[in-house]
């Protein structure tokens, strides 16, 4: 697959959707894509959507968790929104490590959290 | 065989001599009214009596009711003048008083000026013949008494060979309808297509014996759901010369079946429910025993509803759970991560006292999960969260 992520300016933070099978070559494409583009945005906050992926495994968690670590060392807040019914209930068997890894229903509401957060003037939660 | 009685001394005893090493069969001479004119030793084996108890008596008097033997006989004798031979069976008696079913051929013995000077009646034993005919059609009539189920036997083929009463019942098919057709008219469409008749042919041959259920359809297109068993008939040699298939209407059964099914999954539905309570709040009321299904079900219940509805809070709520083991506990605490990786917050409410130290004990981490001791606490708190999220969201995540 080498069609590019979906990736969108939204004042101070960057929307990222992923879509459809991840293999190794995508994945790598979009780490590199989002991490290049926070950092040239000095984004203060990244939104991946997830509401695209129907079924996660081991292996995609992992990219979302790790997605959520780089970005998190670019100095930007992540959010995780549109995260599926079967997928919640499959991170949660999985046993993957998300507790810190923040969540929302939807872009619009991860975008409230993260100007919120903003506002506040909290960085980073942990 | 009228012209071998030749008149000669020799001739005679050498047939004397053949009919008495004939000892399966009686073969004795009556004369033209049925006097019992010889009695070789086959005669004598066969019913017992000697011949000096016979001889010159009526034939009738071997028979088991002499009165009414005596009308047949005489028939018989005049069937047997004028067609040359005579077939007969009936009940005869030993001397000792037991029975046996002989079955006998009497053909006249003609004199040298061509008329009937006597009879030679041939019988011979076929008692366990008779029984084994009784058997048969006492099995086939007990087939023809099974009116629940189709009984028809097929041929190696699968050409149908027999049709039983039930089957007529059953598919509506009269047996001149199917017999010599393959047994495949009784099959949907698609089975028939996919070649099922044949593939359960072949799996009962190997396992000698085959059992499924599925979809038969009948003379007027309607269908039911019927339970197959299918065995092969099998020779003497072990060849497979036929197959036995017993039908059932179980359409009755099935649809019960999935009503019991229907009314299981609407009771399950019914013990997890999930209900909104205000914009964007949802409360799980758990009730009685969390087993995995059930669990697994609520679970899947609300992160459904979280997402129909974009629900910000849930509140479990665990006053009508009697008691919180390891696995209920654990099960809850999944399905509040679920529900958090959505994006909606938790709150339980109604933890009893013993609930709460039972938590403790089985050292169970709750994590940032809140707790409140009613339903109307937990609501209060659920609405705050949405008022004032960021301020809490941050206490909890911070805690």
């Amino acid at each position: 697959m080498r069609e590019p992520v979906p990736m969108m300016r939204m004042g101070d933070n960057v929307l990222v959707t992923l879509l459809g099978d991840l293999d190794d070559r995508t994945v790598e494409e979009i780490e590199q894509r989002v991490t290049v583009e926070v950092a040239r945005t000095q984004a203060r906050g990244a939104l991946i959507d997830v509401s695209g992926l129907a079924v996660v495994d081991s292996f995609v968690a992992r990219v979302i968790a790790r997605l959520v670590a780089m970005i998190r060392l670019l100095g930007a807040e992540a959010t995780i929104v549109g995260i599926q019914p079967a997928v919640a209930i499959t991170l949660v068997e999985l046993g993957v490590p998300m507790r810190h890894v923040h969540t929302a229903l939807n872009a619009q509401q991860g975008m409230l959290r993260l100007r919120e957060t903003q506002s506040h003037g909290v960085g980073h939660l942990d | 065989m009228g012209d071998v009685w030749v008149d000669t001394a020799i001739e005679q005893s050498y047939y004397q001599q053949i009919f008495d090493s004939i000892t399966d069969y009686e073969v004795i001479r009556l004369d033209i009214d049925g006097g019992i004119r010889s009695w070789p030793e086959g005669a004598r084996r066969m019913s017992q009596f000697s011949a000096e108890e016979v001889l010159g008596k009526p034939v009738t008097t071997l028979f088991a009711d002499e009165a009414a033997a005596r009308g047949r006989i005489r028939e018989e004798l005049r069937a047997a003048i004028e067609t040359g031979r005579c077939e007969t069976e009936g009940w005869r008696v030993r001397k000792d008083g037991s029975q046996f079913w002989a079955s006998a051929v009497i053909a006249p013995i003609t004199g040298a000026d061509g008329s009937s000077v006597g009879f030679v009646q041939v019988a011979r034993d076929v008692t366990e013949r008779q029984e084994q005919e009784f058997a048969l059609r006492g099995t086939e009539q007990m087939l023809d008494a099974i009116t629940d189920y189709a009984v028809i036997r097929l041929d190696h083929d699968g050409i149908v060979r027999s049709w039983s009463p039930g089957a007529h019942a059953l598919a509506q098919y009269s047996a001149a309808e199917t017999t010599g057709r393959h047994v495949s008219m009784l099959y949907t469409d698609d089975d028939r297509q996919t070649g099922l008749p044949e593939r359960m042919m072949t799996a009962a041959v190997r396992d000698g014996r085959y059992e499924t259920e599925g979809w038969r359809v009948r003379k007027d297109g309607s269908r039911f759901w019927a339970n197959v068993i299918l065995s092969p008939i099998r020779d003497l040699g072990g060849g497979v010369v036929g197959f036995v298939e017993v039908t059932r209407d179980l359409t009755e059964r099935r649809d019960q079946e999935q009503l019991v099914q229907r009314q299981r999954d609407e009771i399950l539905e019914l013990s997890t429910p999930v209900i909104q309570v205000w914009d964007k709040v949802l409360v799980l009321p758990v009730i009685g025993t969390l087993d995995s299904k059930r669990a697994s079900r609520l679970t899947e219940g609300l992160l459904e509803r979280i997402s129909l509805d974009q629900a910000e809070v849930v509140i479990v709520d665990v006053s009508g759970v009697p008691a919180i083991d390891t696995d209920v506990a654990q099960h809850l605490l999944k399905t509040v991560e679920a529900a958090r990786l959505m994006g909606a917050t938790s709150i339980l409410s109604g933890v009893r006292p013993e609930t709460a130290q039972a938590i403790v004990h089985l050292g169970i981490e709750l994590g940032t999960l809140r707790s409140r001791n009613t339903l109307k606490d937990a609501l209060q708190l659920a609405l705050r969260l949405l008022g004032t999220a960021v301020v809490d969201e941050q206490v909890a995540v911070h805690a």
